[in-house]
């Protein structure tokens, strides 16, 4: 039983690590290729470590336009959704019983409706409403910003629903039966008892909108008109020509993400640990400091070694310059390419001289067979004395039929050099 | 019970104020964003492609010209069928559908392993890795996946060092790093509905069938597995319904032989400047996506207030 234990542990902790390495490692890669000089972004060969990317990124003007823009939208979008999304929960708790599968279909679909679509028909329908109503071309219906906004609230609506009714299934109406029974006005009732109840399902909802539209592109492609927000910019630099800044600002977002998260989890943890001391939150307050608190808390240790490292980073690129050790990669690249300029002409004069000692056995009957065997053929190029006749471009002449060649050797005055049983060596007198 | 005593209750309910907010947001969300887009959308795909000014005018009739264009294709063609959008169309289904059952087998073990383990602070560090991929941008996910899997990317670099392959694997023409794109990028959505279900799930249903002697693939066939079934149909639908009409990583990752339906779809909007065809053909995906989804749903025996919770 212990062993079949082990067995099952081992198994679980190999799928773990496969499952966090497929879901951490593209993340990890890209945030190192952020730090990587070359000009296309890759993480090898490594070459040196730059901060310039991230300069890049401050100066692009699109980008930062995007930005702009995706923040203008996001604040737009989590008013609206999270407007309806209340509005939305509120009305099927009290909804006639028999229209409420109806309606709770209806207003779940958008997230289910490919966000194509969306914006498709928000697209469509804006703009035939303008030729309706006899609008020109640039008035507000058409601008980009609004439109954005209308589709991408029609599904992050639904989202935030989806957080007010977990949260509202947890009410009791019965508070604010005896707030109208007190005296309370409904408008009264509404404010004072149910906003508050719900006031941590509409911060997390309006999280979640805000996210959800920053990151949004299926929906905002087909309406952003004029206003490109950040997501549609990267999608045209991904797909036209990239450079490292993105990688950049992939790399920013990660961190300020799991910044975000350290920061959640860790109030959240503080709060859990007061209510379990049955102390009020501000008795634990500063408890940051102390060591015992950290012992218990992974989420507090991950948090001070980010801050740490951060710190670190900062300081180490105030004061580190790259330069000398691009200055080092040109050298060492160039110091490659004269050498593989020197190995090709080599190989050119090699082939020149072949073929003035090939020349009087054109005619023999070896021409097609001094080629060699197809299957040695990958080891042969450029290394062995004779390049040139191992060339790709010999190759295709070449017979593939090995045993043909057993015949030849002796005929040409190279004979034994290029016989089959020769190949499987290094090739003799290999160039320095 | 008449319509004007359903309204003089909710309006004594709420009050006026509260109560016409509630009317007029659940108004504009359903009538104005949800239904009048969708069925307007519906209209103009029946309609000519014309310029501007003549909408409206006498040319302006219902036709089917688009949808006969998705099935037969241009006429005069070669073939007799649209070949070439209908087996894309086809090939979206059939890859969203491979991509549902790849997540699913690669989520299900940890949602029920978060489920079962949950509280302590380790599993909360696992949600929280699981949830910050899902922060990052969707366009930057793929990114991701092109660096990794690109001609000088990371895993050819690596097995070429190693000496495994002499030539760059095309993974991008072969569509690995399209279909492991997109696999990632719904993770979050499969895993989260089963992961709600399967932490209510009483743990002594599990130990009282192990006491009986049950294997543990019984216990899963028998217990686990039709518990679950509304987070597995919701995370299922969620994950089918997103790959087949995303269109930002098949734009990125995809490879040039190989176009994703949404990606016709864009073209017809953007660069052929046809939307009424464009209309059509995402009218044609979303309501073929609902009735695999609908007809699954029906197969499995699942509701559709089970979706979303």
């Amino acid at each position: 039983m212990k062993s079949q234990n082990l067995v099952l542990r081992i198994f679980l902790g190999l799928y773990l690590a496969v499952f966090f390495g497929y879901l951490l490692g593209p993340l990890i890669i890209m945030g190192i290729t952020a730090f990587n000089s070359p000009g296309f972004p890759r993480a090898t060969p490594w070459e040196c470590l730059t901060f310039e990317w991230f300069d890049v990124l401050a100066n692009d003007k699109r980008i930062m336009n995007g930005l702009k823009n995706s923040l203008i939208v996001g604040s737009g979008t989590v008013v609206l959704s999270v407007a309806l999304g209340l509005a939305g929960a509120l009305m099927l708790t009290q909804i006639y019983p028999k229209l409420r599968a109806t309606f709770y279909t209806v207003v779940i679909a958008p997230i289910l409706i490919p966000g194509v679509v969306l914006g498709i028909s928000t697209l469509v329908f804006w703009d035939r409403l303008n030729i309706m109503l006899g609008f020109s071309g640039d008035s507000f219906l058409h601008n980009g910003i609004f439109l954005t906004i209308l589709g991408q609230s029609t599904f992050i609506a639904s989202y935030c629903m989806l957080v007010f009714l977990a949260r509202l299934q947890r009410y009791d109406t019965g508070l604010t039966e005896a707030a109208l029974d007190l005296g309370a006005t409904n408008v009264q009732a509404f404010r004072k008892i149910l906003v508050p109840f719900l006031m941590p399902a509409i911060a997390s909802a309006a999280v979640l909108a805000f996210l959800a539209s920053f990151e949004n592109y299926n929906t905002t492609t087909f309406t952003f008109g004029k206003y490109p927000t950040l997501t549609i910019e990267l999608a045209q630099k991904v797909r036209y020509g990239i450079n490292p800044s993105i990688s950049a600002l992939a790399f920013t977002i990660v961190v300020l993400t799991i910044f975000a998260a350290v920061v959640h989890e860790v109030s959240q943890r503080r709060k859990q640990l007061a209510l379990a001391n049955g102390a009020p939150i501000s008795a634990v307050g500063g408890s940051f400091q102390l060591p015992g608190f950290l012992r218990g808390n992974p989420a507090a240790i991950v948090l001070l070694v980010l801050t740490v490292g951060a710190v670190a980073t900062i300081s180490f690129a105030s004061t580190y310059s790259p330069e000398a050790c691009k200055v080092d990669v040109r050298e060492q690249k160039r110091e490659l390419q004269k050498q593989q300029i020197e190995k090709i002409q080599q190989q050119r004069q090699q082939q020149k001289l072949d073929k003035a000692l090939q020349g009087p056995n054109i005619f023999g009957p070896d021409k097609s067979k001094v080629a060699p065997a197809p299957g040695a053929a990958p080891q042969s190029p450029g290394k062995g004395a004779f390049g040139g006749v191992f060339a790709p471009g010999n190759l295709d002449k070449a017979t593939p039929k090995p045993e043909s060649k057993i015949e030849s050797p002796g005929k040409g005055t190279f004979g034994n050099v290029f016989a089959p049983s020769n190949l499987g060596e290094p090739a003799p007198e290999a160039p320095k | 019970m008449n319509i004007a005593s359903i309204f003089k209750g909710f309006i004594n309910r709420n009050g006026w104020g509260l109560g016409s907010y509630l009317l007029i947001a659940v108004g504009f969300w359903l009538i104005i964003l949800i239904i009048l887009p969708q069925l307007s959308m519906l209209d103009f795909s029946f309609r000519h492609h014309l310029p501007p000014p003549e909408m409206g005018g006498p040319k302006d009739t219902y036709t089917f010209e688009h949808y006969k264009f998705l099935a037969l294709g241009a006429q005069g063609a070669d073939q007799s069928y649209n070949v070439v959008d209908l087996g894309v169309f086809v090939r979206t289904l059939v890859a969203a559908f491979f991509v549902t059952i790849l997540d699913l087998l690669l989520c299900y073990p940890l949602a029920y392993y978060l489920g079962q383990a949950s509280g302590s602070g380790y599993t909360r560090i696992l949600v929280l890795f699981l949830i910050i991929p899902y922060w990052v941008n969707e366009i930057l996910r793929a990114f991701a996946f092109r660096i990794i899997f690109g001609d000088s990317g990371v895993i050819n670099e690596m097995m070429m060092t190693m000496g495994l392959i002499d030539n760059p694997i095309d993974f991008i023409r072969d569509n690995i790093a399209l279909y492991s794109g997109l696999g990632y990028a719904y993770i979050l959505l499969m895993i989260f509905p089963m992961y709600n279900v399967i932490e209510s799930l009483d743990r002594n249903q599990i130990e009282a069938a192990r006491d009986m002697g049950a294997p543990w693939w019984r216990i899963h066939w028998r217990i686990v597995i039709p518990y679950a079934k509304p987070g597995i149909s919701s995370g299922c639908t969620m994950v089918f319904m997103l790959s087949a009409g995303a269109l930002a990583a098949p734009q990125i990752l995809g490879g040039p032989s190989s176009l994703w339906f949404t990606q016709i779809i864009y073209q017809w909007f953007n660069q052929g400047g046809n939307w009424p065809r464009g209309a059509a053909y995402a009218i044609v995906l979303l309501t073929v996506c609902i009735v695999i989804v609908l007809s699954a749903m029906r197969l499995f025996k699942v509701k559709m207030g089970d979706i979303g919770k």
